[in-house]
């Protein structure tokens, strides 16, 4: 899409100098025409396309737009989620024109368009946008862009889907389901279908002789205790909750929070703090048990023991302190009450 | 458990031989009272101890989880339990038939719901058959009693089969330690304390149960174990739907087995005789059904089935040939063929819709972020959250740390009986890490696992301890010590501790398990023994606070209300309404149609005049509502009412989410949203609210569940009429008014 921008770039001057006087539905043509450059169907905009396109044609126009206002320089600012929303953007255009390729009708009365910061200043003024993501919707009957629907967090949520949500009840236009390209494309699969039908005999041959990776014990002890690690220290929780590892603290953004207090919930980096921390005991205590005796010096054994023995009840002690912190639970025994 | 009874018949003998020798005649006297007579062998003495700890595991875990009937009272907890207990009732009034038949009009308004086949009897004819057993024997006791027992009565015998499977895959020391860590562990006392009645409560018993009948069944490859297993199997596949689990890691097992070449003719007759049995008996229950042969979750077992068919044909083969490259490639023939036929089959099975696919809660398993974005209705039950690791130090505690040495000491030591439990413990902690309900699954493993490392450590130990005077005299004994470290006798000599160290370390380690006790403990008696029905608090003075709102509710609306009334209230409230007030419900806690769920979610977040349509569609007369602003009590309807928004927006693309939001904030207070400031559960939550002054300093109308001052604190209502609010206004109830008069 990046190469498309500037020939289209070079067009729309060509556009301006052509169209002076033609009706409004030569502009849904030009428009139409311009979405067909494109791979997604995401028509980029500029200070002059907009004026030409949403300014200056009298009221109704014959089509809606749905601008995604884009920041290139804030591409790499990850809690933005621009390059996400972007990509979901051209699949709910794509899905759009694919879902009604038959009916030109509807076709020509929605566009999906962007518009790049750098470019197009005047616009973002124009439309009051002062913060990203930011995408809004210009009816037909609007006059000033600053009245235009914008779209809530909310519908940016699950991405492309509520996007849809969001066009269909202000536009009544249906975009249809959403097509999302497979993970893996028709002909790679094929491909590694072949290729596993291929292997397996070979496979199958080797597992029946017994000298595959899987026959080794070690591979399979440290699967074992990956997975272990994996899941008490709430690694899945982080995935499906989204996580981030730390998080800026509130008062003072400077500093980072990596212990989350409250039971219900956890950070990334304190899981895997926490996992480290029960993995280490456990294994040392294997360790102790099954290495150390093949170390021959004496001294190095005790010392090496001792270590181990310290490191095992501080990590001990710091888990139980952290848990009792983090949810707030004050751990204490019960006595026959005669003894108080 | 089949070995119980020979172990204590073992033992009374010897103890009555020492007791009676003394008293009974001169001659026995003279001959055998002597010290050496009153004096058992050791290994008599060691039945003694380990029968003696048993028995002791046995009564604590029964006795720990009374706290709540100490506490409280004897009663049924929570929502679902209040199901199990109707329709044990049902069952022991009216006799199977008329149970295994029942078609209950009193919920799911105006569908109704077949009982008898869309539920897991096990539960219900377990508690039957005590109770019933107790009659018998002329104990007159209330069923209910029976039913709050039923769950500790199962976690005493599920500590017996833990001794047994401990033995089984390690030795007697590790079962005796699994026992006594499982009886009081937490992650399990959470499903089990007296009062809840629930699947749970004799599934985990069924499952590890099942577990060990197998791994004994793959070990001496009997057909009569095996037939037991496949009979564990019955059981558990009639108490609870995580039968799932077992029909999916016993073919995961048996395929480990024969990837790393351990494949033997035990295992083929104890997979293929648990699996066919077992699934011929699970057919019998009618909610499972002909699953087993049509559901894609259970397709796995079926496929490793036929692979092991494969597998035992080869091996006949390559008997019968004695040419080994003919052998080849007669393998490679058969095997790609057979791996062919049964992507086909599969394939064709699946498209035609003979094999249905996974269901919802099966997928979001394997992918855990299925859920959130597909099925709100499991994504906001709470016990469906992902867990965090606090959860699993509070549930498991020490257990933990215990685990990957345990796991270190199974490789170690790697046979077809550690493999499994290795398996088990690492499939189920994955389960556990993406739902927190699933840490119980978790807990036999966990406690089984980590019984070996501290019964391996602790054998150590003590050994070291012992040797040590022999050391002068021999190297061997102390050999015998430290076989498991796979080191010669040379290395012998270098003892890692000395026998100081070993007094420091099993001080350590005493140290650590009291530690486990005392926390055990504690979270038992405060964390997991409420029974959530009664609700309790401190008072301003330290006092204990008693809430009994739900109870006063329903038993007003049996009393106060026409016995055909139905009541519309969110589904988690459905079982404890038909339960306790008798009284017919729209919705319930089984989420069978979810259609219906959201007809209701969207009554409650619609206004109060479109609302009322719906109502008087669904024939509703009472509206009954949770509110906890008054008493600060945070589980209630307004807290969760953004799911019903989202369950009822999920069919009715009417209920839009981000109309109850401001900014993505969820609010009461004077900010919130229009249409949250007027919905039908807004209005009926926070009715007559605003002239009451709930705390000292803070304006009237003033929510302390959510420490605002509500927004719309003057509301009037149309169509319905407050019938009745409890003394701390936890749950309301309103009538719904007739239709005006047309003329």
């Amino acid at each position: 899409m990046v190469s498309k921008i500037p020939s289209l770039a070079a067009l729309i001057p060509l556009f301006l100098l052509l169209a002076s006087t033609v009706a409004d539905s030569d502009l849904a043509a030009e428009l139409l025409a311009l979405q067909s450059r494109s791979e997604s169907g995401v028509i980029h905009l500029d200070d002059r396309a907009v004026s030409r396109f949403l300014t200056s044609p009298k009221t109704p126009r014959p089509y809606s737009l749905l601008i995604f206002f884009d920041a290139e320089h804030l591409h790499d600012k990850a809690e933005l989620r621009l390059t996400t929303l972007k990509n979901e953007f051209a699949l709910v255009s794509s899905s759009f024109i694919a879902n009604n390729q038959h009916n030109p009708t509807v076709r020509s009365k929605l566009f999906f368009c962007d518009i790049e910061f750098k470019e197009s200043q005047s616009t973002f003024g124009l439309f009051g946008v002062k913060s990203l993501p930011h995408i809004r919707l210009v009816g037909p009957d609007l006059k000033s862009p600053k009245d235009s629907d914008q779209m809530d967090q909310a519908d940016l949520s699950r991405l492309a889907e509520s996007m849809a949500a969001f066009v269909e009840s202000k536009t009544k236009l249906s975009v249809g389901p959403i097509a999302r390209p497979p993970l893996v494309s028709k002909m790679q699969f094929i491909f590694m279908v072949a290729v596993l039908l291929i292997c397996t005999p070979f496979i199958i041959r080797r597992i029946l002789a017994g000298d595959t990776l899987l026959h080794d014990k070690k591979v399979w002890l440290f699967g074992a205790v990956f997975v272990y690690f994996f899941s008490v220290g709430g690694t899945m929780h982080n995935i499906i909750r989204n996580m981030p590892m730390f998080l800026p603290d509130r008062n003072d953004p400077s500093r980072l929070i990596f212990f989350y207090q409250g039971s219900g919930m956890q950070l990334g980096a304190e899981g895997f703090a926490v996992g480290c921390l029960y993995t280490v005991v456990g294994l040392l205590l294997a360790l102790v048990t099954h290495a150390l005796v093949r170390v021959r010096n004496r001294s190095v054994q005790r010392f090496i023991m001792i270590i181990a023995l310290f490191i095992s009840f501080w990590a001990v002690k710091k888990v139980v302190y952290l848990d009792n912190w983090k949810t707030g639970y004050r751990v204490h025994a019960f006595w026959p009450s005669s003894w108080n | 458990m089949g070995e119980k009874p020979n172990q204590a018949n073992s033992v009374s003998p010897s103890a009555t031989s020492a007791a009676p020798a003394g008293s009974k005649s001169s001659d026995l006297l003279s001959r055998h009272f002597s010290i050496r007579s009153l004096k058992l062998k050791t290994k008599e003495q060691e039945l003694l101890l380990r029968v003696t700890v048993l028995c002791l595991v046995y009564v604590l875990a029964f006795i720990t989880r009374l706290f709540s009937v100490l506490r409280y009272e004897s009663m049924i907890h929570e929502f679902d339990p209040y199901f199990n207990y109707r329709t044990t009732l049902f069952l022991t009034e009216k006799g199977f038939y008329e149970f295994w038949n029942w078609f209950d009009s009193e919920s799911w308004y105006p569908l109704g719901r077949i009982i008898g086949g869309t539920l897991y009897p096990g539960l219900m004819v377990t508690a039957a058959l005590i109770y019933w057993t107790l009659k018998v024997l002329r104990f007159a006791v209330h069923i209910r009693e029976v039913c709050v027992l039923t769950a500790p009565f199962f976690a005493s015998n599920t500590t017996l089969v833990a001794y047994f499977f401990g033995k089984e895959i390690w030795d007697s020391g590790a079962g005796l330690v699994a026992a006594a860590l499982i009886a009081i562990c937490p992650g399990y006392i959470s499903r089990s304390v007296a009062g809840s009645y629930d699947n749970e409560g004799v599934a985990i018993f069924a499952l590890i149960f099942t577990f060990y009948l197998f791994v004994k069944a793959v070990n001496t490859g009997s057909l009569a174990w095996s037939l037991a297993s496949a009979f564990g199997y019955f059981y558990m596949v009639s108490a609870w739907g995580g039968y799932v689990f077992i029909i999916n890691l016993i073919p995961l097992y048996v395929l480990v087995l024969l990837i790393t070449g351990r494949y033997s003719m035990r295992l083929y007759v104890a997979y293929n005789s648990m699996y066919i049995l077992g699934m011929l008996l699970a057919m019998q229950i009618r909610f499972v059904g002909f699953q087993h042969v049509q559901s894609g979750e259970h397709m796995a077992a079926m496929g490793v089935f036929f692979l092991l068919q494969v597998f035992y044909f080869l091996d006949w083969v390559k008997h019968q040939l004695n040419d080994t490259k003919l052998f080849q490639a007669f393998l490679r023939i058969t095997v790609t063929s057979a791996v062919v036929v049964g992507a086909l089959a599969l394939g064709v099975g699946t498209a035609s819709g003979y094999i249905s696919p996974w269901t919802g809660r099966f997928y979001s398993l394997l992918d855990p972020t299925y859920a959130k974005d597909h099925i709100p209705i499991i994504a906001s039950v709470s016990e469906h959250q992902p867990t965090a690791w606090s959860s699993f130090m509070f549930d498991f505690q020490i257990l933990l740390f215990l685990f990957p040495a345990g796991l270190y000491f199974c490789f170690k030591r790697l046979s077809d009986a550690t493999i499994f439990i290795v398996m088990y413990g690492l499939t189920s902690m994955y389960f556990a890490g993406v739902m927190v309900r699933l840490i119980l699954v978790a807990t036999p493993a966990v406690c089984l696992i980590s019984a070996i490392a501290v019964s391996a450590t602790i054998k150590n130990l003590t050994q070291v301890l012992r040797a040590k005077p022999k050391i002068v005299h021999s190297c061997s004994s102390k050999g015998g010590s430290s076989a498991k470290t796979s080191s010669k006798g040379l290395l012998d000599q270098s003892q890692p501790i000395g026998k100081n160290g070993a007094i420091a370390l099993l001080f350590g380690a005493f140290y650590l398990l009291s530690k486990y006790a005392t926390h055990c403990t504690w979270v038992t008696s405060e964390a997991y023994s409420s029974p959530s029905i009664v609700l309790a608090a401190r008072g301003a003075h330290g006092n204990r606070v008693i809430f009994d709102d739900y109870r006063e509710a329903y038993f007003w609306l049996r009393q106060n209300t026409p016995p055909d009334a139905k009541v519309m209230s969110w589904w988690d409230y459905g079982y404890q309404i038909t339960a306790m007030g008798n009284r017919t419900v729209i919705v319930d806690n089984n989420t069978w149609n979810n259609t219906h769920i959201a007809t209701v979610g969207r009554a409650m977040s619609s206004y109060e005049d479109e609302a009322y349509e719906i109502m008087r569609s669904l024939d509703v007369s009472y509206v009954l509502v949770v509110f906890g602003g008054v008493t600060g009590y945070s589980s209630d309807d307004i807290n969760k009412f953004l799911w019903m928004v989202r369950i009822g927006g999920g069919v009715f693309p009417v209920i839009k989410e981000p109309d109850y939001l401001v900014n993505g904030n969820y609010r009461v207070d004077k900010g919130a949203a229009p249409k949250m400031l007027n919905c039908l559960m807004y209005k009926l939550s926070y009715y007559r609210f605003g002239e009451l002054t709930t705390e000292y300093g803070k304006p009237p109308g003033y929510d302390r569940a959510r420490g605002v001052e509500i927004g719309n604190k003057d509301i009037k209502l149309e169509f319905l009429e407050e019938a009745f609010t409890t003394s701390n206004w936890i749950v309301r109830i309103y009538k719904v008014k007739p239709p005006k008069n047309r003329w």
